[in-house]
């Protein structure tokens, strides 16, 4: 009963229409940012030059921007407005007024910042990378997308809030709890990359301040950097824990572990961003070895999250009368891009992680640094766990906002899209892992560095790579050409927002996993004991600081 | 008596819809898995440096 009832809630529908605006532009960015991409695998094959003065650099600037923060933030944002509306019974107006303030707020700073990179002012890579240095005006839109983001995670709260005030006593509905979890480990992280924009890039951009301290300013970055991973991450968990067990037809395993594995990510994934400051100067080893002590910590969650999914799969195939050791693989419905598409970004997840846990070990580390084998990496993690889940969650959630249906046809080409995504990938990401473990560097250009042995070992990889791209970009295509149908040609009609329920009803979560006093006490004072000393040791033995550089060619 | 029952040949059927043996044989995999990436990469680094 409690289910077929479910089946039917609908998001508001004015939740719906700022849900919406954040898709829009989250696949715009999609658009470009792909064939950034694309562009950019075709330069390093040595095949092909950019044309009219096109710097690699910039678009690299562009890709990594733009897929990066824009399209991470504004999915994740919809998502999660949508999730807790549909959760929660919906936002009041005054959390739906602060949604879409936050929302053009983010718009207005993405579009200053894309500005500045266009005019070729901004070509400062991803992790902004001072000492290069940009135009204020790109540090500024940044800033604002970070406060948009803070007011749109606001609204959130305070839907979550009003929920928790009208039920005392009980554990609030699993996605909300889990998008408020993920809301607020993002206010937490993004107060590091606001500092490090405020207090140390926009001074020294507009010309205040003669030189910025280099390693203050990659410390803050990374302290932002590595929780910003989990931002994305975390969502693709809402919808493997929470979603995917009612596609399949099953259940969630255990509704407290789930929440509890939310709440060690937000324990552990912040205090961790030495182990990407690993070959850095000036940070003594001890507190890197601590730091990454911590990392490790965060390997647990992801663990129980395998271990719950496998064991939601298992449960699901077996009450279907599947037998034997892998009996229950062959009953999950693979014919559903809704499981498919997120499954697999599950298994990308595997290798995935495993990558991750030789990155954040110091000794593997100095094989992998600053090699491509990392953009591998995290185009595994977030260019195909995260954003196939992305993808897999638009399917059905654009159509149930725009009171349309996932048709036949549709939900064939968005298992195509899923695949498509896989081959490529595979050719990507595997040549970048195998190229970085031959020494091939990340964050360039083509080049045969004079004539190079060594280098020219990477050149079949870097093939590989634009292979891979080409095949990927093929993939954005089919992408944006199911979105633009579900959000506007696909026949009328219900497309079900599907939220799974506990295995075991009886079994409330604790309350204790609401006391947010404790948990962002924690997390406070684990923040707090592995940085302070550090970070002052920056500070007092730093050296002198350094004017910005612009290594790129201008318009 | 209780001798009697105890020589009895009968397998206690083991109810196969709650069990998780795929689950535990799946979580093995990966946890070998990662092992063995690591170790790989591991024995680079001694190679090399």
């Amino acid at each position: 009963m409690v289910t077929s009832t479910a089946a039917k809630v609908k998001v508001d529908p004015r939740d719906a229409k700022l849900s919406m605006a954040h898709f829009f532009v989250a696949f715009s960015a999609l658009a470009l940012g792909g064939l950034m991409g694309l562009l950019q695998t075709l330069v390093r094959s040595g095949k092909w030059e950019l044309p009219w003065g096109i710097d690699y650099y910039q678009i690299l600037t562009v890709h990594g921007v733009l897929m990066g923060l824009v399209l991470t933030t504004f999915f994740i944002m919809g998502f999660q407005y949508a999730a807790v509306s549909r959760t929660t019974g919906g936002h009041s107006n005054a959390a739906r007024r602060t949604g879409w303030i936050g929302f053009w707020v983010m718009l207005v700073g993405t579009l200053m910042a894309a500005t500045m990179v266009l005019l070729k002012e901004a070509s400062v890579l991803y992790t902004f990378y001072a000492p290069l240095k940009a135009h204020w005006i790109f540090y500024l839109g940044l800033t604002f997308v970070i406060v948009g983001s803070w007011i749109d995670g606001a609204a959130q709260i305070m839907t979550y809030a009003r929920w928790r005030r009208n039920n005392p006593g009980k554990p609030s509905p699993l996605l909300s709890f889990m998008a408020v979890i993920n809301t607020v480990m993002w206010i937490i992280a993004t107060l590091g990359v606001a500092a490090t924009v405020l207090f140390q890039l926009l001074p020294w951009s507009l010309g205040l301040v003669p030189t910025v301290n280099v390693l203050v300013s990659r410390t803050l970055f990374w302290y932002f950097g590595h929780p910003l991973v989990y931002f994305w991450l975390l969502p693709a968990y809402m919808c493997w824990y929470a979603i995917i067990p009612k596609i399949i037809g099953g259940k969630i395993f255990s509704d407290s572990l789930a929440r509890l594995s939310f709440i060690l990510f937000l324990l552990f994934s912040i205090p961790v961003g030495f182990h990407h400051q690993l070959t850095e100067p000036g940070i003594d080893p001890a507190w890197k070895f601590f730091q990454v002590i911590l990392t490790f910590m965060v390997v647990i969650p992801s663990l129980m999250t395998a271990f719950s999914l496998f064991a939601t799969f298992e449960r699901y195939g077996r009450s279907k009368g599947a037998r034997g050791l892998f009996g229950w693989f062959k009953v999950l419905p693979w014919g559903d891009a809704r499981f498919i598409v997120p499954f697999i970004g599950m298994a990308a997840f595997i290798p995935a992680g495993a990558g991750g846990i030789i990155n954040a070990s110091n000794q593997m580390d100095q094989v992998v640094h600053n090699t491509i084998w990392i953009t591998g990496h995290f185009h595994l993690t977030a260019a195909t766990s995260v954003v196939l889940t992305f993808f897999g969650i638009s399917y059905w959630l654009v159509p149930h906002l725009t009171g349309r249906k996932l048709t036949k046809a549709m939900n064939k080409l968005a298992i195509i899209q899923g695949w498509v995504w896989f081959i490529g990938m595979a050719f990507m990401s595997g040549a970048m892992h195998f190229q970085g473990l031959l020494g091939g560097p990340r964050r360039s250009a083509f080049s045969t560095y004079g004539g190079s042995e060594q280098a020219a070992e990477w050149i079949p990889y870097q093939i590989a790579q634009a292979v891979g791209g080409t095949i990927l970009f093929l993939g954005i295509i089919l992408v944006l050409i199911i979105f633009v149908n579900l959000a506007f040609f696909a026949p009328k009609g219900e497309e079900e927002f599907p939220v799974a329920e506990a295995e075991n009803l009886e079994e409330k979560a604790p309350m204790v996993f609401e006391n947010w006093k404790l948990w962002l006490g924690i997390a406070a004072a684990l923040i707090l004991f592995a940085y302070t000393i550090p970070f002052i040791d920056i500070i007092q033995n730093a050296p002198p600081g350094s004017k910005g550089f612009q290594t790129w060619s201008k318009w | 008596m209780a001798k009697t029952e105890l020589n009895t040949k009968q397998k206690t059927e083991i109810d196969d819809r709650s069990s998780l043996k795929g689950t535990l044989a799946s979580v093995f995999f990966l946890g070998i898995f990662i092992i063995v990436t690591w170790v790989s990469v591991y024995y680079l680094f001694v190679d090399r440096f």
